[in-house]
């Protein structure tokens, strides 16, 4: 379970990237974070896994996290697809997926297990492990991105913005994955623009309006909200 | 036609110890964008080192190698944590600067303790061999061959472990591999480590053939950083193929043409294949 309480994140002297954000996914749930660009949505994934220092309040699994450092925060079960998927281009997709599972490493069954489950969601990632990772398509890319996260068999996985570019119909297939994941048992915590598809898959969700939680709610509730509707669906 | 085979063997010797060298320099840049001016002093450092763990403490060539690689690869870190990391998100100038002076440190260091007088570092492999016409010596056989088999165990390393990966994804994305768990200031030591310990080795295969002084590095630095624009930046079979390109036009060209304009023929060359491959033979992308 995570809980963060009045989270905060300041660059420089500028106004808060994030303020007073309270924030919980709880075992087995798919939670969506909705907001537009530079709502705050990145800088709350950077601070969840230690790349930015952060002020208030993160506990995963009864520990406080706020301070650690990346790597600490990987191998207590946080896995992160970041914005712009963050490969390593010239490495193949293997070593790549190999290389999501580095907290990981000295349990080699528990490695190669990790790779088939990747490559029994993503069979087109089976086909191109092999390949450099910057030679694939952008779903292809987002695919690995994920596949990486999950090499490192988290218990809360965090994904920015997967869908981000993708075409329609590679936007459902990663988010029906990403339901997938969920289904059995990874925690998710999932930051779209996509509202309306996001919702259809998470059972709650937080808005994000210039650093702060404006809205939170079940998924249906959030789906019928007229701001929602108005901000992110468009209808 | 004997001539060439014997400039082949004397360019084989001299690209082995260019590629150590600019193998630890392309490893440093390629990871972490440090243009690493201090490196040829590393390579000196580690020749003292092996000196005095063969002249003073007796220990033998080999142990005094391995002595000299350990220790060049605990000063590696020791500069990584103390100079270059605090600069990691500084200007690029800054970075420089420091090389240069740590460059300017270890000179004066060495001169202080050891003196500026060259010394000649003794070989037990002095006897010369004969085969097929051709004359080397025992220590040129031993440079190509011990730089072949190091070169081997680093390629092994680097694409067949997965700590060799870290490496490669630290260098190509430093974000993306924080975010899998890898400590990039640990990779960034690790790098410094191998690098400082490459030209240790290099320094002490050379030294007994040539001489060893404060000085030495300043010509080797300079090769080594020619070598690695020429082979692509950062690249590490750039680097490489970069060196015995750059010895070979040293050897045939101070051998065919004048041996007054050796440095000049090899420099003539590496212009000549930059002004058609500008980003050099192994360019990374972008």
């Amino acid at each position: 379970m995570l809980e963060i309480k009045n989270l905060g994140v300041r660059y420089g002297a500028a106004s808060p990237a994030l303020e007073g954000v309270d924030l919980t996914v709880r075992p087995g749930e798919c939670v969506t974070l909705l907001g537009a660009n530079g709502s705050g949505k990145t800088s709350l994934f950077c601070a969840l896994s230690g790349l930015i220092p952060s002020t208030g309040q993160i506990r995963f699994e009864e520990r406080e996290i706020g301070r650690m450092r990346p790597a600490a925060i990987v191998a207590l079960g946080i896995a992160q697809c970041p914005e712009g998927r963050q490969l390593f281009p010239d490495l193949s997709v293997e070593k790549n997926l190999r290389l999501g599972a580095y907290v990981g490493r000295r349990d080699r069954r528990g490695t190669e297990a990790a790779l088939e489950r990747v490559c029994t969601l993503f069979p087109d990632v089976r086909d191109k492990l092999r390949s450099p990772a910057g030679a694939l398509s952008g779903g292809q890319q987002q695919m690995v991105a994920i596949g990486r996260a999950l090499m490192a068999r988290p218990k809360l996985l965090l994904l920015d913005e997967p869908s981000l570019g993708l075409a329609p119909k590679l936007v459902e297939a990663t988010l029906d994955a990403v339901a997938e994941i969920n289904r059995a048992g990874t925690m998710v915590l999932l930051a779209e623009q996509n509202a309306y598809a996001a919702l259809s898959i998470a059972h709650r969700g937080y808005v994000l309006a210039n650093g702060r939680v404006v809205l939170e709610g079940s998924a249906s509730a959030l789906q019928q909200n007229e701001l929602v509707k108005k901000a992110f669906i468009g209808a | 036609m004997h001539l060439f085979f014997q400039e082949l063997l004397n360019g084989l010797v001299v690209g082995s110890l260019y590629a150590l060298v600019a193998l630890g320099l392309a490893l440093v840049y390629g990871t972490m964008q440090i243009p690493n001016f201090a490196h040829g002093h590393l390579y000196m450092l580690g020749a003292y080192v092996a000196f005095f763990g063969v002249t003073v403490a007796h220990v033998g060539y080999w142990p005094a190698m391995l002595l000299a690689i350990v220790v060049l690869a605990l000063v590696g870190v020791v500069l990584e944590r103390l100079v270059f990391r605090p600069l990691r998100n500084a200007p690029e100038v800054n970075t420089i600067i420091a090389a240069v002076g740590v460059l300017f440190f270890l000179q004066t260091l060495a001169q202080v303790w050891f003196g500026g007088d060259y010394r000649v570092f003794p070989t037990p492999y002095d006897k010369v061999v004969h085969f097929a016409g051709l004359v080397a010596t025992q220590q040129q056989l031993i440079v190509i061959a011990a730089a072949a088999v190091l070169m081997v165990a680093l390629f092994w390393f680097l694409k067949r472990t997965l700590t060799g990966a870290t490496i490669e994804a630290v260098a190509q994305n430093r974000a993306g591999a924080a975010l899998v768990g890898i400590d990039p200031n640990r990779v960034s030591m690790m790098v410094f480590a191998i690098s400082a310990g490459l030209a240790a080795a290099a320094a002490t295969l050379i030294a007994s053939i040539s001489l060893i002084s404060p000085s030495m590095g300043f010509t080797v630095i300079l090769k080594a950083f020619a070598i690695i624009v020429l082979g692509g930046m950062g690249s590490v079979p750039g680097a490489i193929i970069g060196a015995y390109i750059l010895a070979f036009a040293e050897s045939f060209g101070g051998t065919y043409i004048s041996s007054n304009y050796q440095d000049a023929i090899a420099f003539g060359v590496l212009v000549l294949i930059l002004t058609f491959k500008p980003t050099g033979l192994f360019a990374k992308g972008t």
